[in-house]
């Protein structure tokens, strides 16, 4: 839990500051935000980050593309995503874990599912 | 040429004058009917989802002043507790003092548990500001159509009215389904979904 640096992708300040608080409260406090994928492929360039969580619905990049995005690069073929967005349409779903998502919540969910989530992401 | 002829012929090129004026009428109407039906489903739609933000917005907002309300009348219970402490602190007797302190320590630590309760409550913002966002696209659609109906009537190049709209548009983005109650899957649908792929 404690050398586990979480990079949070949220357009939403609100959802951001949210996913963040409640990581902290579950004990993760090394955690840097981006607001867009774009922003987030910056982020992970220079960032140590072992974990992703991230939005679908995102101006400039989505969610999903940021996904299809750094799977197609070596350095993050491996990189722990959990995606956490109101998506809950099956065929949304299943294109999410088709482009390389470890694991998925849809919004609102409550902090024992994202906790439980993460652990089950990193322990896969 | 015969005055008979003069005036048959005069009202045979009104009358193909009057057929292409009324063929063009029917062209324009053609035109307009595309976006009027468009148009027609489009705003029942965003009424729907403006009373679905007031609804769940209203939902939320409850759920909060319910859990602020909780908060409150435990914050009277424990000035009492405070009080009543402060007076065995100072009279020197300190029978039940632990008990005070305990219930202190638990009703802080449910003060704690429901102020994270309302943060979690806050995600509805997230899930009202798509459907807002929707409704929106929604209306924009509409105005789309009406400047294209009136682009039709002054017989100007529609597709430029598109084109400004839909690169506002673009700045948009939402889900459509998003809902604060109506998941279209559960949770165990989705593990399930990524359980089968972790086998295969």
């Amino acid at each position: 839990m404690a050398n586990l640096k979480i990079l949070a992708i949220d357009d939403s300040p609100t959802m951001r500051r949210i996913i963040i608080n409640t990581l902290k409260r579950a004990g993760y406090e090394d955690i840097v935000e981006a607001g867009d994928g774009k922003e987030a492929i910056a982020k992970l360039k220079v960032e140590d980050v072992n974990f992703v969580i991230t939005d679908w619905n995102m101006p400039e990049m989505d969610g999903l593309t940021f996904v299809n995005t750094i799977r197609a690069m070596d350095e993050y073929k491996n990189l722990p995503i959990l995606m956490v967005t109101t998506r809950s349409v099956k065929e949304d779903i299943v294109e999410a874990l088709k482009a390389g998502v470890n694991n998925y919540i849809v919004k609102p969910f409550t902090p024992e599912t994202l906790k439980q989530k993460i652990v089950e992401t990193i322990s896969k | 040429m015969k005055i008979d002829d003069i005036m048959y012929s005069k009202m045979q090129s009104e009358i193909a004058a009057l057929a292409s004026s009324i063929n063009e009428i029917v062209g324009k109407f053609k035109k307009l009917q595309h976006p009027l039906t468009e148009s027609r489903e489009k705003v029942p739609k965003a009424t729907e989802q403006l009373d679905k933000i007031s609804e769940q917005t209203a939902q939320a907002t409850h759920q909060m002043l319910d859990t602020v309300e909780g908060i409150t009348q435990r914050e009277e219970q424990v000035k009492q507790r405070l009080n009543t402490l402060k007076e065995k602190i100072t009279s020197g007797n300190l029978d039940g003092a632990e008990e005070l302190i305990d219930s202190l320590i638990k009703t802080a630590e449910q003060t704690y548990e429901d102020v994270y309760t309302i943060m979690d409550t806050l995600q509805f913002q997230d899930i009202t500001s798509q459907q807002i966002n929707h409704a929106a696209s929604l209306l924009e659609e509409v105005e789309l159509r009406l400047h294209k109906i009136i682009s039709v009537y002054n017989g100007q190049d529609s597709s430029m009215t598109e084109e400004c709209t839909d690169s506002e548009k673009a700045k948009r983005v939402y889900d459509p389904h998003a809902d604060f109650s109506d998941k279209k899957a559960t949770q165990a649908d989705i593990d399930n979904l990524f359980a089968r792929k972790a086998e295969s």
